[in-house]
């Protein structure tokens, strides 16, 4: 073990060696905290914002979407719908290279769906997002058409990150899945320069990246779980960005005169839904009396800081079927009572709400819920589960009580996505509820490529949902870092895929 | 003497492969790592499910899977993580010496604080000194170690600056995390090293010694000392297995990519051969030293191989 | 043949006086708690958040992130710490002492049972069981208390089946057996109240031990419901805190070490004057 000290020491005086004497205008390394290892770089394996934060800056895909949430051209140069929305046609960048010195060409993305879309992507998660692709074919070494089973609105998107990322054909065949797994080669920004997993990963730049090198020599991540911790090592200087911290915490970083915390709209949405098919939450009345019990709006400016908004239906602001016309149920103790009363629900009649126990700022706001929840006389109780116990088994379940706390982030920012997963009958996330009404709004929106009857469309379904009161509304989560001041040029993307491309440090 | 040698080991392989069997069968109980994988991903069917329950091979019978896993140990070899498919014996190749070093300067803390403690207040018995000696002590331990890592961290990484507040980058980030496990050791630690230099002291040679003019320092630490060790060492033995499974939280808290981190994050990831992996080296090390410490006592004192 | 052994040692050391004080005042201020503080020290008050203590006479201790008051959730929140370290070692020196008389007084398979699954328990590490469970059955302070007692009463039982192996040779008991006295006699009235003094000095450093264990394992996101206060869920709740609002976490964590450190001083005590040959830990 000494000895792997010595050796990490005296690299790092070599690296201090190397930063003392480079060339003015080096752009150093840049230190970023996660939550977690994904435990693969494989885009195939992996769901987690976290794999992204990192793989994104290795890994290219067709498109790109920027910090400002637009799509970009990446390793095509353009597409052309055609057939009604049934093909794509890319144009394909020339003289890109993998970071082994592959060649980008027509056959690596021909490659990478059929992986994807075969008995290699089978065994990982992201193969169901991509189902809609039927095939891709080459039509010459830089020209390929995505053939698709039906049109899908927000393919475009899914194009631009996760399991569409681009992976090197020879260099996986050679080396195999597990190899590539902890061994990454992309067309990105950065490449691989060491993996210890649990520990960290470090990257350095790739100096033939096709968009121009990046501006720093390298970027280590390291995997800290408990933010508190993160935010230690942030105060110590000895990190540049903490990616996790505590809402609580916001206080203390900005209290630091090198450091500050950048905050911008996110895709986290976050409501209590209900129970609608047993107990007291049944009753749609009550339901309403529940959510007009609660004061959101002091919840959001008092315990959230105003690191938050306050939602209507379960998106946000810039999510495609946010209706801003949509209003909310007023804060109204004194109407909730007389609902409750008359819906026959007796005071101290108990309400469980089940939440995440590790998420410490939910924690906080389900105890504030549940004081407003005293306030018109019910007695509420808060069950902390471990987050993967109470998305894996009590809610699909429908073993929770009657309200659970559920948060959602899709990066697609499309509300089809979570609605359809939240409403529609037999879904996983939907446990309680069937209403053939809200299956036959979300089945059409997916059947329809016209944007704007689309949007109609998905807007019925948010104001069909406030009206029968199947949740909670509470927040729109802003994405929050806190960073070290040293760092220059950063935009801080809103889904938290990080992109350092043009990053300076101090 | 074989006969008990024989039989200790035979013992120790029983709760090693009664432990296997009631993790493997715990872990099972946890839920499905299937659902896990693929979290709240798109339209996830349940073929999709199924595929990967057949990949990652838990379409097989318990005991088919369990005989797997025996199978694999026994060639040293325990599975590779659900996630990312590393093998466990790669990460626990990793994670154990990481945790066996924090554990061995934990206990080197705690005997560095309680041997000159201990026999001060042996020297001082009754003494104001040593009941202040003993409440401090275990004043010591009367913090949750969470509460106390999280005040060090606090207190030395961002007031003072000092050490780094987590992390695995030499030896000045072991200070704080071995400091805060050590202490919760020293109270125990202080009694017996008090308790056996009592007895050392009043014993029959020490008085000689002292009789003979020897320096009170000689005949502390060169005659008294040497006899105290004894239990000292044999009881720090018995600690190590609870300092060990005390570190997750100590780890979690320092990010010490330790066996505690490992196991915790195996939990909440439902990954099975790792959480199986690391439950099952724990008992072989845990069983391993107090297999030792037996046999050493056998050698030692013969009355205890025929109880 | 104990009282020759007490009056080797002063009854009244100050280890038992400050003891007895600290732990006198952290039951005296929870068990009062339902007297003092009505609501629980439930009530919230998002206009009152983070008041910092002795400025504000309705709210000595300040008040939490919710604006509730810390000193009615410090005194009420007592009552988790006490009733886990109570029940989890009364259960566990219930069951552990029952299989340590059985075990050390008939031997033969009993005891050879006993002693296995003592090594299977000590093989297992307690915070991974907790952890395994925890996340089967979602927590609650039961699981807890059932836990503490799963992992524990192996601890008593080996104490007892060890005084019980040096008893049941003893005259008085081999007379008794003689006499034909019935066992459950024997070893309850007999047996038992010369081996219990080991198993009460464990119990007391076993109740400081799970008041910190419950407090660990909420740090590590396991505890029970946040709306009820506990100590170390105010502590692992207000960790964030610690930089800007220091007393929500100082004096749930004095509760702690006042607690802990008074079990701590009697035990240690309880230990010297009844069971000074002791091989406990």
């Amino acid at each position: 073990m000494l000895n792997r000290f010595s050796r990490l020491s005296m690299a790092a005086a070599a690296a201090a060696l190397v930063l003392g004497t480079a060339p003015a205008g080096a752009g150093g390394r840049l230190s970023v905290a996660q939550a977690l290892d994904p435990g693969t770089w494989d885009p195939i394996d992996t769901f987690l914002v976290d794999w992204s934060k990192v793989a994104n800056n290795i890994y290219d895909g067709l498109i790109q979407r920027g910090a400002d949430m637009r799509l970009t051209p990446a390793l095509a140069t353009s597409w052309k719908v055609a057939d009604n929305g049934l093909s794509i046609r890319f144009e394909l960048r020339k003289g890109v290279t993998f970071h082994n010195g592959e060649p980008f060409d027509a056959q690596a993305v021909k490659y990478t769906f059929d992986r994807l879309l075969g008995t290699e992507g089978g065994k990982g998660p992201q193969q169901s997002n991509y189902n809609v692709i039927e095939r891709v074919e080459v039509i010459d070494d830089h020209t390929v058409n995505m053939v698709l089973k039906k049109p899908d609105p927000v393919l475009l998107i899914k194009l631009a990150g996760y399991g569409a990322m681009i992976v090197p054909p020879k260099y996986v065949a050679e080396k195999g899945d597990a190899y590539f797994n902890t061994h990454p080669v992309g067309t990105g920004p950065f490449m691989l320069e060491s993996y210890e997993p649990k520990v960290g990963i470090k990257l350095k730049a790739n100096p033939n990246f096709w968009g121009g090198a990046p501006k720093l020599d390298g970027i280590d991540f390291r995997f800290i779980a408990e933010p508190g911790t993160e935010v230690a090592e942030l105060q110590a200087g000895r990190l540049d960005i903490a990616t996790l911290i505590p809402l609580s915490q916001i206080e203390t970083i900005k209290k630091q005169a090198n450091l500050d915390v950048l905050s911008v709209p996110g895709p986290t949405v976050v409501v209590l839904r209900f129970n609608t098919k047993n107990g007291i939450t049944k009753d749609e009345n009550v339901r309403k009396a529940l959510i007009m019990a609660v004061d959101r709006d002091t919840i959001t400016k008092e315990i959230l800081l105003g690191q938050a908004k306050p939602i209507v239906s379960f998106q946000s602001e810039i999510s495609f079927g946010y209706d801003p016309n949509l209003k909310p149920l007023p804060y109204d103790p004194a109407g909730a009572k007389k609902l409750l009363a008359a819906a026959k629900v007796a005071p101290g009649t108990a309400v469980q709400l089940d939440i995440r126990g590790n998420d410490s700022t939910f924690r906080e706001v389900a105890q504030a819920v549940a004081g407003y929840l005293q306030g018109v006389g019910l007695k509420p109780t808060v069950k902390p589960y471990e987050t993967s116990v109470l998305l894996n088994d009590i809610i699909p379940a429908g073993k929770t009580g009657e309200m659970f706390h559920t948060q959602w982030g899709g990066w697609t920012f499309d509300f089809d996505n979570t609605a359809y997963l939240m409403y529609h009958t037999g879904e996983k996330w939907n446990p309680y509820d069937s209403d053939p009404k809200l299956d036959a709004l979300l089945e059409k929106q997916r059947s329809i490529t016209d944007q704007n009857e689309r949007l109609k469309l998905l807007r019925e379904v948010g104001a069909y949902v406030a009206g029968r009161a199947l949740e909670l509304p509470l927040y729109n989560l802003n994405t929050f870092v806190g960073i070290n001041k040293r760092v220059k040029g950063f935009d801080l993307p809103g889904d938290n895929r990080y992109r350092f491309l043009n990053v300076t440090v101090e | 003497m074989a006969l008990f040698l024989t039989k200790r080991f035979l013992q120790a392989l029983f709760v090693v492969f009664a432990v296997t069997l009631l993790v493997a069968w715990a872990v099972r109980l946890s839920g499905d790592p299937a659902i896990m994988l693929t979290g709240g991903a798109g339209s996830v069917t349940e073929q999709d499910l199924v595929n990967i329950r057949n990949a990652l091979g838990l379409n097989r019978p318990f005991h088919e899977q369990y005989l797997g896993f025996l199978y694999g140990l026994l060639h040293g070899d325990l599975g590779n993580s659900f996630v990312g498919g590393t093998p466990v014996t790669q990460l626990v190749a990793k994670a154990l010496p990481a945790t066996l070093m924090l554990a061995a300067a934990a206990i080197f803390v705690s005997i560095a604080l309680a041997v000159p403690l201990g026999i001060r207040a042996a020297i001082k018995r009754g003494s104001a000194e040593d009941q202040a000696i003993r409440i401090a002590s275990l004043a010591g331990l009367s913090f949750p170690n969470f509460w106390l890592a999280l005040m060090m961290v606090l207190v030395f990484s961002i007031l003072l600056k000092w050490l780094p507040p987590s992390g695995f980058d030499g030896p000045v980030s072991l200070i704080l995390p071995a400091v805060t496990a050590g202490v919760i050791n020293t109270a125990a630690n202080v009694r017996l090293v008090r308790t056996s230099m009592l007895e050392t002291l009043s014993a029959q040679y020490i008085m000689v010694a002292r009789a003979k003019g020897l320096a009170e320092r000689v005949v502390l630490y060169k005659h008294a000392l040497r006899n105290s060790a004894i239990p000292l060492v044999t009881y720090v033995g018995i600690q190590f297995g609870n300092l060990v499974a005390g570190l997750v939280v100590i780890e979690r808290v320092f990010n010490w990519p330790g066996m505690g981190s490992l196991a915790f994050d195996a939990v909440a990831g439902r990954d099975y051969p790792v959480l199986q992996g690391v439950v099952t080296v724990f008992a072989i090390l845990i069983v391993s030293v107090n297999l030792l410490i037996d046999i050493l006592y056998g050698l030692l004192d013969p009355r205890i191989r025929t109880e | 043949m104990r009282a020759s052994l007490l009056s080797r040692h002063r009854l009244l050391s100050i280890e038992l006086v400050l003891g007895g004080i600290l732990l006198a005042v952290m039951l005296g201020g929870v068990l009062l708690s339902g007297w003092l503080f009505p609501d629980g020290g439930e009530a919230m008050d998002l206009r009152a958040r983070l008041l910092p203590p002795f400025v504000n006479a309705a709210h000595p201790l300040g008040t939490d992130p919710l604006g509730r008051d810390v000193l009615a959730r410090v005194s009420t929140g007592g009552w988790i710490s006490f009733s886990v370290g109570f029940w989890s070692v009364v259960g566990g020196a219930a069951l552990g002492t029952l299989a340590g008389l059985v075990a050390g007084y008939y031997r033969g398979i009993a005891e050879t049972l006993l002693m296995r699954f003592a090594d299977v328990q000590l093989a297992l590490p307690f915070i991974l069981l907790a952890i395994t469970f925890a996340a089967v059955v979602g927590s609650s302070v039961s699981l807890l208390i059932v836990l503490m007692i799963v992992s524990q009463w192996v601890q008593y039982a080996r104490v007892v089946r060890g005084s019980v192996l040096s008893l049941r040779e003893r005259e008085f008991i081999q007379a008794s057996r003689a006499f034909g006295l019935p066992d459950a006699r024997i070893l309850f009235v007999h047996v038992l109240p010369n081996a219990f003094s080991p198993v009460l000095v464990l119990m007391t450093l076993n109740v400081a031990n799970n008041i910190l264990l419950e407090s660990s394992l909420t740090f590590l996101g396991l505890g029970v419901d946040p709306l009820v206060p506990s100590w170390g869920g105010m502590l692992a709740d207000g960790r964030t805190y610690m930089q800007t609002a220091w007393w929500i976490t100082v004096f749930p964590g004095l509760a702690i070490m006042m607690t802990v450190l008074g079990l701590n001083l009697v035990g240690d005590w309880l230990r010297d004057n009844l069971d000074p040959t002791s091989k406990l830990p």
